[in-house]
């Protein structure tokens, strides 16, 4: 569960960085029309609300919400040390969340 | 008037952070350590990495009870789990008070034969927890208001940086290695700030929370007249109401299996029973009360649940409720339960420790920050200070190299005391804490005797290795060592030598970019600001 919502609110915080026109150009090398940025950021937020469920089924709000804000903190730190790095790795990383993040029980 | 109050913000911000930095970065660093703090001890203890538990412990350290202290009032015994390999027991002597701690008799047993065993005299990961809210070698009460005005201090910090920053979400993802000195140590101040900032501002206010009753004592004293103990009484952080007295007669102790298997089905989620206390062993009136090994609940720990037994008869008893909390107590409660984490299990404590790891780079890079622009704008771009420098700056810089360096050097150096000192030692657990020391103060000396980029490169060098080698020592010393550990999925003592590597290596590779000069950036002639300007940056 913990590693399903990681995986959600990876590729999450990634739509929302290739949202923003300076991330976009360090992956694409160009900038996003109005309408790509605005559905990126749509599909990074909706991301991000995905993300808390499984937490709080698992922990409960409780523990569930400081959890929660703790699994973003790790995922955005990758994503920040990985977009300078290996722009086109946390590209792929995105969707290879996604595709893990239903089997928790592949992930332990 | 607002870029006015924006930049007496940023004034604010820079000199609250760096005059008590030197000492929030020591507090931070340690704290995070502390998270583990269990698990440091069990490696310092190798005396304890043969322990291994099955599923008959709990009943050999009952008998193990019976045979030491046959006549106590209570015995605690706290099963092995996660966080520890062998069985810690306690028990109050028939003569003691039942609340004199001090009474305490305590022993460790091997959980695989119920031996007892003898670790080392350490204090562990005990003395970096207590480090962080209470220093070391001075009165106790001083230390905590050093480090509460820190902690303020701390707090004024974060409140004015998000107020400078401004832009937190448009620079969320922002890091830029490759920039000027200037730019990429302000993003990497920044990024550790912002994605971990719940947790900065979690762990700051229920730090200031936990100190409130010492920092803010007036509203008790007005409610109570005065009297403190009266007030810890009524809200409960001295609970536990005194055990009956021992019956005359004598009676054999039911066996524990099958309580525990009860308790064990019952807390499955819950990591099983995690300890057992007998009170009045022996007698017609004893009793058994179980706990679980996690607790559900942030703020009151595993106070909520227990089971009960007769302790002659087996039966089942009821427990008595817990009082229900005031919603102001269940909140800071909580709130002090998040900075403990005592309540999380492996995935959770991991969270912690990486916010933690997060806010040592925030105030060390701060700190390095601070001195890096101080640079940048006398004129050029003079990353290391080899220019004539005022003295300000010289000891801000010789001080960042013996605290943000240092420090890590002179934690590896108390863990190699661990392993050097000899075990039969005497007053050990504070030679160890007299090596910590030590190895700081000789940090502390050896920066302002070097220029900056060397002391830099070679403290780093030193802690890089001191770090990576931990691993090894710990093969040459103790039995818990990779080789055995991998192999048997012991993440415990794994865990330690894992993390001690990876340190080791993300030291050495600070330690290669300040040789390879990879740290001063692009040559790129860096404006000149008026003092405490606000760094704006081209789009």
């Amino acid at each position: 569960m913990i590693l399903s919502s990681l995986c959600v609110a990876y590729a999450g915080l990634l739509a929302l960085a290739l949202a923003m026109d300076r991330h976009h150009e360090q992956v694409f090398a160009r900038r996003p029309s109005a309408r790509t940025s605005r559905l990126l950021g749509w599909a990074g937020w909706l991301g991000l609300t995905l993300s808390l469920p499984p937490t709080v089924t698992a922990w409960g709000w409780a523990i569930g919400i400081p959890a929660w804000l703790g699994l973003l903190t790790v995922a955005a730190a990758a994503l920040v040390l990985l977009l300078p790095h290996a722009p086109r790795a946390a590209l792929r990383l995105g969707p290879a969340a996604l595709l893990c993040a239903p089997f928790p029980a592949l992930l332990g | 008037m607002k870029d006015g109050f924006r930049q007496s913000m940023a004034w604010l911000h820079s000199w609250s952070g760096l005059l008590l930095g030197w000492l929030l970065f020591a507090v931070f660093l340690t704290g995070t350590i502390a998270y583990f703090r269990q698990e440091v001890t069990v490696w310092m203890q190798p005396e304890l990495h043969g322990s291994i538990p099955d599923a008959g412990t709990a009943e050999r350290a009952v008998e193990r009870m019976s045979q030491l202290a046959p006549d106590a009032a209570q015995w605690t015994i706290a099963l092995p789990g996660e966080r520890s390999p062998a069985v810690s027991v306690s028990w109050r002597p028939a003569d003691a008070k039942p609340n004199d701690r001090a009474a305490l008799k305590r022993a460790t047993l091997d959980a695989g034969t119920g031996a007892v065993l003898e670790p080392r005299e350490t204090a562990g990961g005990n003395f970096l927890y207590r480090f962080h809210f209470e220093l070391y070698g001075m009165p106790r009460e001083i230390a905590r208001w050093i480090v509460g005005i820190a902690t303020m201090a701390m707090l004024v910090a974060i409140v004015s940086g998000i107020i400078t920053h401004r832009r937190i979400f448009k620079d969320l993802f922002t890091f830029r290695p490759e920039k000027a000195a200037l730019r990429s140590w302000m993003d990497g101040h920044v990024a550790a700030a912002v994605l971990a900032l719940p947790f900065h501002l979690m762990i700051t206010y229920s730090g200031l929370l936990l100190f409130m009753t010492m920092l803010m004592p007036w509203a008790v004293d007005l409610a109570y007249d005065g009297n403190r103990q009266a007030y810890f009484a009524e809200s409960g952080f001295r609970r536990a109401p005194p055990p009956p007295r021992p019956a005359p007669q004598a009676a054999p102790l039911t066996p524990v299996a099958p309580l525990l298997a009860e308790a064990d089905r019952r807390w499955a989620d819950r990591g099983g029973v995690g300890s057992l206390t007998v009170t009045n062993p022996g007698r017609a009136n004893a009793t058994i009360e179980l706990r679980p090994a996690e607790s559900d609940s942030i703020g009151r720990g595993a106070a909520t649940e227990r089971l009960l037994f007769d302790g002659v008869t087996g039966r089942a008893q009821e427990v008595p409720a817990a009082d229900p909390q005031p919603a102001a107590m269940a909140t800071g409660n909580y709130l002090m339960g998040l900075h403990l984490a005592r309540f999380a299990g492996p995935g959770m404590r991991w969270l912690f420790f990486v916010s933690g790891v997060a806010g040592t780079v925030m105030v060390g890079s701060g700190l390095i920050f601070w001195v890096v622009k101080r640079r940048s704008q006398r004129g050029r771009a003079d990353t290391w200070g080899n220019g004539p420098e005022p003295f300000g700056h010289r000891l801000a810089d010789r001080l960042n190299i013996g605290v943000v360096a240092g420090l890590p050097l002179a934690v590896a150096a108390y863990f190699w005391a661990n392993r050097l000192l000899p075990a039969g030692l005497g007053e050990r657990a504070g030679w160890e804490i007299e090596v910590f020391f030590l190895a700081w103060a000789a940090a502390l000396l050896h920066a302002p005797l070097r220029p900056s980029r060397r002391g830099w490169a070679e403290q780093l060098w030193a802690g890089a290795a001191l770090f990576a080698l931990l691993p090894v020592l710990n093969l040459a010393t103790a039995p818990g060592h990779l080789g055995n550990s991998l192999p048997a999925g012991n993440w415990l003592l794994a865990g330690f030598d894992l993390t001690a590597l990876a340190v080791g290596l993300l030291l050495g590779f600070a330690a290669r970019k300040v040789g390879r000069n990879a740290f001063a950036g692009k040559t790129v002639p860096a404006p000149v600001l008026p003092a405490g300007a606000v760094v704006e940056e081209p789009t």
